[in-house]
Parts: C-alpha cells; structure tokens; sequence
C-alpha cells in the first residue's frame, strides 16, 4: 500500500503538469484552451497531495 | 475583481438588478434546500421569459460566481467553530502521521474521502453534463427523479427503522444497533457512497443536499446528521467550484456592476445562512417528503409547460 500511495501521488502529480502545459486534453470540454485545464491541475495536485498524506500514514512507526 | 465593472446600471449588463436579486436570493435559499439550485437556476428564467440572460455570457458566469462564493461564506460562517476544529485535527494529524481517534480528525477525513468522488467526477463531466441537459425540459424531469429519490429514500429508511425495531425487539440486535449513528461514526467507504451521491447533482434538477441526505440516511444517519454531514460535505465543493471558476470574474469580456455584485454576493450569503439555519431546525424533527413533494410536482408542472413551449 505504501508503494502505491507513492505511485499515485507521482502519477497524479505528473498528470497535473501534463495538463497544465495542455499537453494532454483528455476529458476537457474546450480541448487546447489554456484556462480549463487549471481545474484539472488543481484536482491531480490536490490527489497527488491526498496521497502523499496517505504514504505518510502508511509510514507512521507506530502502525 | 478584475473584470471591468459597470456602475450598476443594465444597458451594459446581462442582468437587470430585480434579476440579479431574485437570482442572488433563489441560489442562496436553493443551493442548501434539497430542490437543486441548478434545476431552479435554469426553470426559473425561462418561465418568467428572461430572454436577456445567456448563461454562457461571462458577465452572467462572473456573477454567478459571486453568488456561489456568497453561499460558501455563508455554511463556513455558520459552522465555523466545526470547521476549525477539523482543519487543527486534520493538520494535527498529518504532522502525527497516523490517525487518532479524535472525534473531528475523523470528520474531517470523512469530509475529505468524500470530497474526491465530487471533485473528480465534477472536473472531468461538468461541462458536457450541462451541455446535454442544461436546457429546461431535462431539468425538469430530473427535478421530479429527485423528488421520487427522496420519497425513495424515506421510505428505505423507514425499512430499515422497522427491521431494527423488530430485531431488537426480539433479542436478535445489540443495544447498539438500534441506535442511529453520529456522522464520526461512518466509515470511509460510507463517506465516499455519500459523496459519490453528491456527484448526481451534476445532473441539472437533482439537489446536491438532497442526494447526498438520501445516502446518509441509508447509511444509518438520523435526518440531522443527515443534513448536517451534507452541508459539511457541501462546503469545500461550492467553495472549490467558485474559486476555479473566478476566472470569469477577470475575463476581459465580463462587465460585472458592482453594486450587483455586492448586492447579489450579500443576499446569497444572507439567504444561505438562514437556509442552514432553517434547515438544521426542521431536520431535528421532520423528514425530506415535503421537499419531495415540491420536485415531483414542480418538475412535472415545468416539464409539460416546456414540452407545450411556455417557456423560452
């Protein structure tokens, strides 16, 4: 479970970038329109953040 | 705001003020009371014939962006001692790095789980959902679905009363079992039903409250928590979703009045708070068949008189 916290946390973080240079346009309503695709930064950030928290409970010693 | 501002005048903007008021005044009382805001925000215009609003105009978006925001202040104000009590629990518990059994941490984890079905669905389908079904006859027919929902819902929940009554009576539950839960009480995968729930309010003429009240019932919450773990839940999408969206409030092409915005902002955030008031109230005693009745009804009515074009 840990390494897959860590996973999804880079996967999601890498997603977010991905959408934020409108590299990839994939369920965005106005395709290479920049502004749209903040949203979805914001949301794989915010996943990739949620499961960084997740690894960190994972890792706790006193599990 | 960035975005230019008319002095408050209509020729400039896409509503007028009696508009903007009633509109200010219908998200805020609509977006809590389980009778979709979004449903309303569209039958209503086009029953009174407000020919002037386009909803894709970004003076009309940037406004409604102020009204939500109006919304979202007001459930923060209302519960605002909860809420800084999860967000210390919660920040509490991340530094700790593992869970305690603190009542609020676990809330807000709760909160949190059952934020990301919302907030992901909402992202990827908001748009082509509005744009399927964001006219007036499907919002009308959701809006009776979401009145069938909720009698649905009750009476499941009734079911379940009586089954547990039963099972006590006759020795096969625990003392615990015949009690309702508190919201700490859920489990995540509970949390995410609930919030999974929320996300059918994508769909223009199902409430948000009211799907969201529905699960949380059958996941053995009294109507006030019910309500409460709803409105909690509420909180973070409406703030979210505006704060995404401010972006049409520095469009070049959004021309805001300010006193409109001030006005509609304030309202909205007046109307809301009474709502939860309201509402936190009637829950402690009273169930979600009036509001159901409401829709069905309501719904009904909208969808034949769009079907036979009395609305634009």
């Amino acid at each position: 479970m840990k390494m897959l916290a860590l996973v999804l946390a880079v996967v999601f973080f890498v997603l977010g970038v991905l959408y934020g240079l409108g590299t990839i346009n994939v369920f965005t309503k106005s395709g290479a329109e920049h502004a749209h695709h903040v949203s979805h930064l914001v949301v794989c950030w915010v996943l990739a953040l949620l499961s960084l928290i997740w690894y960190r409970f994972q890792s706790s010693p006193a599990r | 705001m960035g975005g230019s501002l008319c002095p408050g005048g209509v020729p400039q903007c896409s509503v007028t003020d009696l508009q903007a008021l009633l509109l200010a005044l219908l998200q805020g009382v609509s977006e809590l009371f389980p009778v979709s805001s979004l449903g309303h925000t569209i039958l209503v215009p086009a029953l009174l014939h407000w020919t002037n609003i386009n909803r894709a105009d970004p003076t009309f978006l940037a406004f409604v962006v102020i009204l939500h925001l109006g919304t979202a202040l007001a459930l923060i104000v209302y519960y605002r001692k909860r809420w800084f009590a999860i967000v210390r629990a919660l920040v509490v518990s991340v530094i700790r790095g593992r869970l305690s059994q603190d009542r609020d941490e676990k809330l807000g984890w709760l909160l949190v789980v059952g934020t990301i079905p919302v907030g992901v669905l909402g992202v990827l389908f908001q748009e082509p959902v509005r744009a399927l079904f964001g006219s007036p006859a499907p919002a009308a027919a959701f809006l009776a679905i979401n009145g069938l929902v909720m009698f649905a819902g009750e009476a499941l929940k009734q079911r379940q009363q009586r089954e547990r009554s039963r099972a006590t009576l006759t020795g096969k539950a625990s003392a615990l079992t015949g009690k309702v839960r508190p919201i700490e009480h859920l489990s995540f995968a509970q949390s995410v039903l609930v919030g999974f729930a929320q996300s059918f309010a994508l769909l223009p003429g199902i409430s948000r409250s009211g799907a969201s009240m529905v699960a949380g019932l059958l996941c053995d919450l009294d109507h006030e928590d019910a309500a409460e773990f709803s409105f909690l839940l509420a909180t973070p999408v409406i703030f979210a979703a505006a704060l995404l969206e401010t972006r049409y409030l520095v469009a070049p092409d959004a021309h805001v009045a300010l006193v409109q915005a001030v006005a509609g902002g304030l309202v909205a955030a007046i109307a809301a708070y009474l709502s939860v008031a309201f509402l936190m109230r009637y829950f402690e005693s009273n169930d979600l068949r009036p509001f159901g009745w409401y829709c069905l009804i309501a719904g009904v009515v909208c969808f034949i008189l769009s079907k036979r074009g009395f609305v634009s």
